[in-house]
């Protein structure tokens, strides 16, 4: 039995190998990414590009204008002549912020009765928000510094605990780590499994003296394998690269990656049987994928979903392994305080495994 | 080479009649686009409200309530418990019933009137998607409220407003609706997944499976078979763009501001630009798992550097440079220009010129490169 399943991985090792495109989009793929998520998202906008219309060109508006350059959430980009102007460079996308002086701004303040106006950029979400709440805030802060009055200011002390910088990457790295274990173990069963179909080569192994159990197991084990050989280049980087914490027991993390990585095979193994195609095989994959990466609380707040997609994020792994991760690497703590998501996940893997298992039998026949 | 068109004909048939049949994959390309309409729009929203907040007011006066009704006011808080001290909040934190908690100490009043008083607040760090909108909400509603009682002392003591008014007017989108922001730069992520993906699976897959080579056997040229598959790929790409434009009026209620014919054209170009890179990774790609792979890289680049969910503004150079080797970074500028801001060409021809000189570039490379048949 040992040597029908050796020579099955083999051949699946060899198929894997052979061709070196893939080999090298699994393997530096995810290690390019993980570099990217790490160097290319923030999320704080700072220097907002702003364009400005001075029509007073006082000493006031000139103090009132560097009021908002000092305080580095803006760069002045352009000085143009009207509102006009102003509106034409927003639509442009050279800047997102407008700030309108009008020509009696020096007289009017005098009478304490001068406005201005800002035109904020409405088509980019993470720009829009802070530019026109940070602008009111800079403009009224000045206000209240001509008045000679002493500002009531609150210092807010903020303190975050478990993850004291609110890093992303904290999350993002042990996340996409297990992501990849689950997703390459979800979607190279999948192909693989169809591909013989498609091919026709199924027929050949299948007069061979092999047993579902054992092509299965041949099957699965380098896709298991090619999983953790990814997850195990990624976290490391992850960890003495960016600085990512790991605060819990390593070999229990390591199981636990192994046994979410099966429900992915399970997955796997379920969607090769509802799939004639190839192109069908990675359709339904990549719908699992999509509605793991985004349902599950990895990449994007899970908090903010309606109760209906939160509960369909239950039924899948990646949900119910976030707050193991979040446990291990974050919290830092052990199987006592992590039972309830463990025992979920074990439930869900087995259920889920079991169903793969039962239909890949099944499609033989 | 010379075109035949009554053979290219007959291919465009022979392949739309094979798309046809597998009704699955019709269901599941129509599946995919609506689940990531939604699940990408819902996904999408970064500002999270209502994270349960406790409070410890040990100041207990007019100033201390009017801050922790300013910051219920925000929206960003939902006020779920009112505990004595710090170490009974730490603990709420740590038993997750609260995501956040804001502690006044008791000489918050009297600091207050002397100048600058101290809050805290505690984060649960832990989900930080989610306290990340109460972090920088805390912060802003607190500086606010200290700028507004000043306001109120300045009324008092000098009896007016304070001298310089803003008029804050935000474009395009007054209301700040996150389904504005997403959704026409969402249209351009699903179009360039399916080209992409499908120009390199249909081509790759008629190799691995050998029956391009019973094709090849007739007189039909590559570049005929080639804009066979192409033609029809195109024309379900239109489809779903249309059925996209359609959800994000219709159901997300998002209006369409710009030139819809001007969009339609845009569109194209780009998904020939898609259609085009699907090819050029089907020149490498020996199988149909390979093609996937690679297709999935620039899917990736797409999520992370195109400027669709995270902030192209402050991006480091290189990954920016990356950035542009996915056609949507073009796309999501003219979908964003057309579509939300209601721009004509002279704002987005630049784009548009740029994605012209993708799909030539594109084209020329995978020229050189392209054979059908399996060697």
């Amino acid at each position: 039995m040992w040597r029908r399943i050796w020579a099955v991985t083999q051949k699946e090792f060899i198929q894997l190998i052979r061709y070196r495109l893939l080999l090298v989009s699994l393997m530096i793929g995810p290690l390019l990414e993980l570099i990217l998520f790490g160097t290319a998202i923030h999320t704080d906008v700072q220097h907002i590009p702003m364009v400005v219309v001075d029509q007073s060109l006082s000493a006031a508006s000139r103090s009132y204008l560097a009021a908002f350059t000092d305080s580095g959430s803006f760069d002045v980009v352009a000085s143009v002549a009207d509102q006009a102007g102003v509106i034409h460079a927003i639509d442009s996308g050279e800047a997102n912020i407008g700030l309108v002086i009008p020509p009696d701004f020096a007289t009017r303040l005098e009478e304490k009765d001068a406005n201005v106006l800002l035109l904020v950029d409405g088509s980019n979400s993470f720009v829009t928000q802070s530019a026109a709440s940070s602008a009111a805030a800079i403009s009224q802060q000045y206000a209240i510094g001509l008045t000679r009055q002493p500002i009531s200011s609150l210092n807010v002390h903020s303190q975050v605990l478990y993850n004291p910088g609110l890093q992303d990457l904290w999350f993002i790295v042990p996340g996409f780590g297990a992501f990849l274990l689950y997703g390459l173990a979800l979607k190279l069963t999948a192909f693989s499994i169809v591909r013989e179909r498609e091919v026709g080569t199924i027929e050949a192994l299948l007069v061979t003296p092999i047993r579902p159990i054992e092509l299965m197991l041949g099957k699965t084990i380098p896709n298991l394998c090619v999983g953790i050989i990814n997850a195990a280049t990624v976290l490391p980087i992850g960890i003495l690269l960016f600085g990512v914490p790991f605060r819990g027991n390593l070999l229990l993390f390591m199981a636990l990656a192994i046994l979410f990585a099966f429900a992915g095979l399970g997955l796997g193994m379920a969607i090769s049987a509802v799939s004639q195609t190839q192109i069908q095989a990675n359709q339904v994959a990549s719908l699992m994928n999509i509605a793991a990466m985004f349902l599950s609380g990895f990449m994007f707040p899970a908090y903010a979903l309606p109760a209906i997609l939160r509960v369909l994020g239950y039924v899948l792994p990646l949900t119910l392994f976030m707050p193991i991760i979040n446990g291990l690497f974050i919290k830092g703590v052990g199987l006592a305080d992590l039972w309830t998501p463990v025992l979920a996940l074990t439930v869900l893997t087995v259920a889920i495994f079991f169903i793969g298992a039962r239909s890949f039998r099944q499609q033989l026949d | 080479m010379r075109l035949n068109f009554q053979r290219l004909q007959a291919l465009i048939r022979k392949e739309t009649i094979q798309i046809l049949r597998d009704r699955r994959f019709i269901a599941l390309i129509l599946s995919m686009t609506l689940v990531q309409m939604f699940v990408y729009s819902y996904a999408a929203s970064q500002t999270v409200y209502h994270l349960p907040l406790a409070v410890v007011d040990q100041s207990r006066d007019a100033n201390s309530r009017g801050l922790i009704q300013a910051l219920i006011n925000s929206q960003y808080f939902d006020w779920t418990q009112q505990l004595p001290s710090q170490a009974e909040a730490l603990r709420a934190i740590d038993r997750g019933e609260v995501k956040a908690a804001v502690i006044i100490p008791p000489n918050f009043a009297s600091d207050l009137s002397r100048g600058t008083a101290n809050l805290q607040f505690l984060l649960d760090g832990s989900d930080n998607f989610a306290v990340r909108s109460g972090y920088n909400a805390a912060v802003l509603v607190a500086q606010n409220y200290g700028l507004q009682l000043t306001a109120e002392k300045v009324a008092r003591t000098s009896g007016g407003a304070l001298p310089i008014t803003a008029s804050t007017h935000i474009l395009y989108n007054p209301d700040l609706t996150s389904a504005w922001f997403v959704l026409p730069g969402i249209i351009g992520m699903i179009l360039q997944t399916l080209a992409v993906e499908q120009a390199a699976l249909f081509v790759v897959r008629d190799r691995e499976l050998g029956t391009v080579e019973q094709i090849l056997a007739t007189p039909v040229r590559q570049l005929e078979l080639i804009l066979s598959k192409l033609i029809p790929l195109s024309v379900l790409c239109l489809l779903v763009f249309g059925i996209s434009i359609a959800i994000s009026i219709f159901w997300f209620g998002v209006p369409f501001q710009g030139d819809l014919l001007l969009y339609v054209w845009l569109a194209l170009l780009f998904i020939a630009s898609c259609l085009g890179l699907g090819l050029f990774i089907s020149t490498r790609a020996r199988t149909q798992l390979e093609a996937e792979a690679t297709a999935l890289i620039f899917m990736l680049l797409g999520i992370v550097l195109s400027g669709l969910f995270y902030p192209r503004t402050g991006m480091p150079l290189v990954p920016q440079l990356i950035g542009d080797l996915a056609p949507l970074t073009y796309f999501i500028r003219i979908s964003r220009g057309i579509y939300t801001k209601g721009v004509g060409l002279n704002f987005v021809g630049g784009d548009a010129v740029a994605l012209a000189v993708y799909l030539l570039i594109v084209v020329l490379i995978t020229a050189r490169r392209f054979k059908m048949r399996l060697d």
